[in-house]
């Protein structure tokens, strides 16, 4: 119990890693008119969980909570990035993630992708690596989740039964990411793509990227 | 005779290779390697010019299950080439297994590449596995094209059934600056209307400049995107420019693509890319 515990508090938006100044491209698709209604943030997100950065994130992060070498696992998520956002996003959460845990800990931990920094971090919590995936992805989504609330703008309530609706995507997804290698990472999500790199020009921007 | 022909026939399957190896001599590139072998073809239409250009050509028309192509490039230390192709590639509905097109481009330090493939067009129940792998040294310039079209819509080509992965992948000095893991299932294509998918799109391009200091062309890169036919946006860090574009056809995606590349490279385009 006490590793799930500290699994889901380094996963909660407490965590100072500041995931909410961070949409995925989400505020551009938002502001395009791609995202107006629950229905829309369901298909999106779903999309970025299934063909997006959900699942190749997935599996970084189980090849990294698997004992892979994190600076090759590293160098795969600088070179995945779709855009310089994208890599930012990335970055900056996992560099913030490795200070809190160094401040929570007292072991020193050297900044990695997001990803990739959860995954070394739970090495040593006694959790299923997909629990662990599903966990991560399920904060991913909520946090996008969060942001589309405030910004569509959509019910607090809509938005919970948004994130419920994904629950079986995001075990799924973690199931698969589990038992995946590098080289199963795969992506068709170019639209959330562009959106990412879009996000770069936009004249009004709340969200980081 | 008829009567005894219960063996399956087999399939005739192509297979090719083409390769072709430039290096700087006395300042001038010079081909220092030429190989052909089945149905792949590299033609020199341009051996000569101060960037020589090689066309990769597949003669048996189109991939299907089963084909087995490779092309290779390699260029030498301080020396700059173009490579495209002589036709958009095909690749046909499949009735088993997979076609598999590998192409390997290497550049030494200095050296300039550009790998601008004509659009790849995939049919209905095509299945076709491709892996670009581009291995550069010390300070390679490279920039890199690929068009993926979703069966033509003036012809009413739909497509549902896909197996496609191609992962397009960059190297510098063993460490990986880009990767593009593309892969669409039946799965994934049903999910293509998605806003974060294709939206209404069915044709898919991305331009790539790899080489220290490739920010730069950002300003530029972003001054060309103007057609309105094409959802197109470009990023520039970590020594990359990336130009990403969707558009509803083929055609206005290989005129903006063909502007990106105008953009990116020095001389002339492709004669095949000229329109």
């Amino acid at each position: 119990m006490s590793d799930l515990l500290t699994l889901v508090q380094w996963l909660s938006p407490a965590f100072p890693v500041g995931s909410f100044a961070y949409s995925h491209g989400m505020e551009q698709a938002i502001a395009a008119g791609d995202v107006t209604s629950a229905d829309d943030l369901a298909a999106w997100l779903e999309d970025i969980l299934r063909l997006g950065a959900g699942r190749s994130d997935a599996i970084l992060l189980a090849c990294a909570l698997r004992g892979e070498a994190e600076d090759r696992l590293a160098a795969v998520a600088r070179a995945l990035a779709a855009s310089r956002e994208r890599w930012e996003e990335t970055m900056a959460q996992g560099r913030a993630f490795a200070e809190a845990i160094t401040g929570a800990t007292g072991t020193p931990m050297d900044p990695l992708p997001y990803p990739v920094a959860v995954g070394v971090a739970a090495r040593r919590l006694d959790l299923p690596p997909a629990q662990v995936a599903a966990q991560y992805l399920h904060a991913v989504a909520s946090n996008l989740v969060s942001a589309a609330v405030r910004f569509v703008p959509l019910g607090q309530a809509e938005g919970q039964r948004v994130l419920a609706g994904l629950h079986a995507t995001v075990a799924e997804i973690a199931d698969q990411a589990a038992k995946a290698r590098v080289d199963d990472i795969t992506a068709f999500a170019p639209r959330a793509d562009l959106a990412a790199m879009r996000h770069e020009t936009m004249d009004v921007r709340i969200f980081r990227t | 005779m008829y009567h005894d022909s219960v063996t399956v026939p087999q399939m005739q399957r192509a297979r090719g290779r083409a390769a072709a190896g430039f290096a700087l001599r006395g300042g001038r590139v010079r081909l220092t390697e030429l190989h052909q072998s089945g149905s792949a073809k590299a033609m020199l239409p341009r051996v000569h010019a101060a960037t020589p250009e090689v066309v990769f050509l597949n003669t048996a028309g189109g991939l299907t299950g089963g084909d087995r192509m490779a092309y290779a490039l390699e260029v030498g230390a301080g020396a700059r080439v173009t490579a495209t192709t002589q036709a958009a590639e095909r690749a046909y509905a499949a009735s088993g297994g997979v076609a598999e097109l590998d192409v390997a481009i290497a550049a030494g330090p200095g050296a300039e590449v550009a790998w601008l493939p004509q659009e790849t067009i995939l049919f209905d129940r095509s299945a076709l596995a491709r892996r670009t792998s581009a291995t550069l040294a010390g300070d390679a310039r490279l920039v890199m094209a690929e068009t993926l079209v979703l069966g033509r819509a003036a012809m009413g080509e739909t497509v549902a059934t896909l197996s496609l992965a191609d992962r397009r992948e960059v190297t510098r000095d063993g460490a990986p600056v880009l990767l593009e893991p593309l892969a669409i299932d039946s799965a994934a294509l049903a999910r293509r209307g998605g806003a974060a998918v294709l939206g209404g799109a069915r044709a898919m391009a991305t331009v790539a400049l790899v080489a220290p200091g490739a920010e730069d062309a950002l300003g530029r890169v972003r001054a060309a995107l103007t057609d309105p036919a094409v959802e197109a946006a470009a990023s520039g860090w970590d020594g990359k420019c990336v130009v990403r574009m969707l558009a509803p056809d083929g055609f206005p995606l290989r005129r903006l693509v063909a502007r990106v590349i105008e953009t990116l490279t020095p001389g002339p385009l492709p004669r095949v890319w000229q329109m």
